[in-house]
């Protein structure tokens, strides 16, 4: 065994496998994606090389500017609003009866367990200005000023779909917590209370330090997943009114499949790739420095 | 006596004659299957047992009768996701055999351009009763890659119950008279209008009407799309003006922005609300067994009303030829979707105005039991005094079809204004002008 770990050509059959993989499903479709970013394809028929044409029109694109607007948007409310109620929630949770946090539990996740277009579709006739509920209610207590079409008013339809969005991500936030709360020892607690710590002093002393890389971790995933965004939106305004509530995996679909600039969709990609890449490197450090 | 040596030698032999059988049988399977073929269809009619859909079944299975062995396997979707599912499919060259497209310079003319789809005998469907024009709608080079299916028009369906309930005993003529019905039809609960907003290209046909209604002058997109004219002359934001006026005067649905095709047909038809407007293929309501007979009895058309201190008037009509059927260039069976639209076009004009599904591309007969809306359609059709295609959604390269759109939508989110807009059509009409 000794012998296979020393050996150069062991270990390249070993990673041989792994590599191919990583090759034709990574490597290989991102190199046709950056080929075709420089072409004015429209996914079929003849096509021309067109320079860097595509990604200059992306500097003066306005939706995806608004599209990335709407990832960082989407970034800061799940990380500086989702996250702190979830992680309250949980040490709730994490102080009250087995029982009763079992079920408690059970509901907060249900959420992310749906499918998305039961989630889309649920959210879709809640907030429909003719028979939703939630306009129904507002009425019913004299708050007509209040009932609007929310996803389609143009004050209220970013809000409305982030609110789709966090409301399904939340259970998966609370999950970890809860667990990562449920590792904390109750020792490292009561020799803080020992010492004189109280509750909030507990939570920023000991337990927050504690669980830190769960955190980074939920954040981690938080930014990928807002970055991947794409079937919430497509579902419920597939980014309008206007572009208002476009992200960028709705955007590129869109230009690829739907208006057929299958070459610009391609630069998007791209650099959606790039922009996913700095963004993870940057979170990633941070949450590095968190974590220490 | 048999030698241990022969017998080794015979074993393989038996063996390899089966081996040979068996090959035969795997070779002989394709070839009888071969006899049975499978054309694979695509279109937007995912209801199967009513109206369009009903009628294609039918068509089918009178298809498969004629030619013993054909099976016919469809993928339907709703409209606009059938049609990315239709550039997806190009792009990865899967097309169906036979399919349904719309826009021919918009949407099919980059599929033929890019040799995907198959040139038509002309001569087939010459004498099938086509109307004047149909045919050449698809016509390119000389060739003809299609056959229309529908004779397509813009108007306003109407129910002639909640118009009565309401207090109404006229439909409007004018945009001012249409105006002024929406708070006497909210005041009893009921959305004056509906349409597809989300879509965004039946505001497009609306806003190039408009254009018509206010000008008088027929082919004013079509002008500015070939830079004749500009998208920023005073016609364009007057025109666009009133497209915005339309949709915040409360004619329309609260939540009109992000209501798709079906969203809006069915507030109409289970009479939640009072008008719809959309084409003339919708005529169907009027036998769509999805809606109560209540309903059925009680839809009817009118005409798109005119402006006031407008030049146009309610005859001119927004009209073109619609639903294309073509044949896929790398069929495997290619003949026999060819065959396959020719039985097509024999019998859809005929079952289409039978069952009051749809208005043909071909000549129909009207009959004492057609329906009140059918009637209608065909009244208005008749009494078409200028006729004008759609240049902001079928003339145009993919690129400005979208722009456009994207630019009504803003407009009529309210995130632009009408200067604004007709600025962000002529940029789009100039780099397709460049194209």
């Amino acid at each position: 065994m000794a012998a296979v770990a020393r050996s150069r050509a062991a270990i390249a059959g070993l990673i041989v496998p792994g590599l191919c993989v990583l090759t034709f499903s990574l490597v290989v479709p991102l190199g046709f994606s950056a080929y075709f970013s420089i072409t004015d394809s429209a996914g079929f028929g003849e096509y021309h090389i067109v320079g860097a044409d595509n990604y200059r029109e992306i500097l003066g694109d306005e939706v995806f500017c608004r599209s990335l607007r709407n990832v960082v948007l989407l970034i800061a409310v799940t990380i500086f609003l989702q996250n702190p109620i979830a992680f309250v929630l949980a040490a709730v949770l994490s102080r009250l009866s087995a029982r009763v946090s079992r079920i408690l539990r059970t509901v907060y996740f249900v959420p992310a367990v749906l499918s998305l277009v039961v989630v889309a579709k649920l959210w879709v006739d809640v907030f429909n200005p003719t028979f939703g509920v939630l306009d129904k209610l507002l009425r019913a207590v004299g708050l007509d000023a209040l009932a609007v079409s929310w996803l389609s008013n143009p004050r209220t339809a970013v809000a409305a779909v982030l609110w789709i969005i966090v409301w399904q991500g939340f259970g998966w936030a609370l999950l970890f917590y809860y667990a990562a709360l449920m590792t904390v020892p109750r020792e490292l607690e009561d020799a803080a209370r020992v010492d004189g710590a109280s509750w909030p002093q507990i939570y920023r002393h000991v337990i927050i330090p504690y669980i830190a890389p769960v955190i980074a971790a939920v954040i981690v995933n938080d930014v990928i997943s807002s970055m991947k965004q794409m079937e919430l939106i497509y579902l419920t305004t597939a980014g309008g009114p206007g572009q208002l509530t476009q992200f960028l995996g709705v955007y590129l679909y869109q230009k690829a499949f739907v208006t057929g600039e299958y070459g610009y969709g391609n630069a998007l990609s791209v650099v959606f790739v790039v922009v996913s890449l700095v963004l993870s490197l940057v979170v990633l450090r941070g949450m590095r420095a968190l974590a220490r | 006596m048999t030698s241990p040596r022969f017998l080794v030698g015979i074993i393989p032999l038996r063996l390899g004659l089966r081996l040979v059988v068996a090959l035969a049988a795997l070779y002989a399977a394709p070839a009888a299957a071969q006899s049975k073929a499978t054309i694979k269809m695509g279109d937007n009619l995912p209801d199967r047992s009513n109206t369009w859909g009903a009628i294609v079944e039918q068509i089918n299975t009178e298809f498969k009768a004629a030619h013993p062995g054909t099976e016919i396997v469809t993928e339907s979707y709703p409209d606009q996701p059938y049609q990315q599912k239709i550039k997806i499919y190009a792009t990865a060259r899967q097309l169906p055999d036979v399919f349904k497209f719309w826009s021919f310079t918009s949407l099919l003319k980059p599929l033929i351009d890019g040799g995907f789809v198959a040139p038509l005998d002309r001569a087939a469907f010459e004498g099938l009763g086509y109307l004047p024009g149909a045919l050449d709608s698809n016509t390119y080079r000389g060739q003809l890659y299609g056959i229309p299916v529908s004779t397509d028009f813009w108007v306003i369906y109407y129910n002639k119950q909640l118009f009565k309930d309401a207090g109404i005993d006229h439909v409007p003529v004018t945009l001012e008279e249409l105006y002024a019905l929406a708070p006497r039809f909210k005041a009893k609960g009921i959305i004056p209008m509906t349409t597809d907003g989300k879509d965004a290209w039946p505001l497009s046909i609306t806003f190039d009407l408009l254009v018509w209604r206010i000008s008088g002058q027929n082919g004013l997109p079509r002008q500015a799309l070939e830079r004749k004219i500009k998208f920023t002359d005073p016609v364009f934001v007057q025109a666009a003006r009133e497209l915005q006026r339309l949709v915040t005067s409360g004619l329309f649905q609260d939540d009109l922005m992000v209501s798709d095709y079906g969203a809006a047909r069915n507030l109409f038809g289970q009479g939640k609300a009072a008008m719809y407007l959309m084409g003339s293929w919708e005529l169907g309501l009027g036998a769509d067994k999805a809606f109560s007979p209540e309903f059925r009895a009680a839809v009817d058309a009118f005409k798109f009303p005119a402006l006031k201190a407008g030049k146009g008037t309610i005859d001119e009509l927004m009209a073109w030829y619609g639903g294309n059927y073509v044949v896929s260039a790398a069929s495997k069976h290619l003949a026999l979707g060819k065959q396959y639209l020719a039985f097509y076009a024999r019998r859809f004009p005929e079952l289409a105005w039978d069952r009051q599904a749809a208005l043909p591309a071909q000549t129909v007969k009207p009959r004492p039991s057609d329906t009140q809306v059918a009637r209608s359609i065909l009244r208005i059709i008749g009494e078409a005094k200028a006729t004008s295609g759609t240049a902001s959604v079928d003339l145009s390269t993919p690129r400005f079809k979208d722009d456009n759109e994207n630019a009504i939508r803003e407009l009529c989110s309210g995130l632009i204004t009408p200067e604004a807009f007709v600025k962000k059509l002529d940029a789009a009409a100039e780099k397709a002008a460049k194209k």
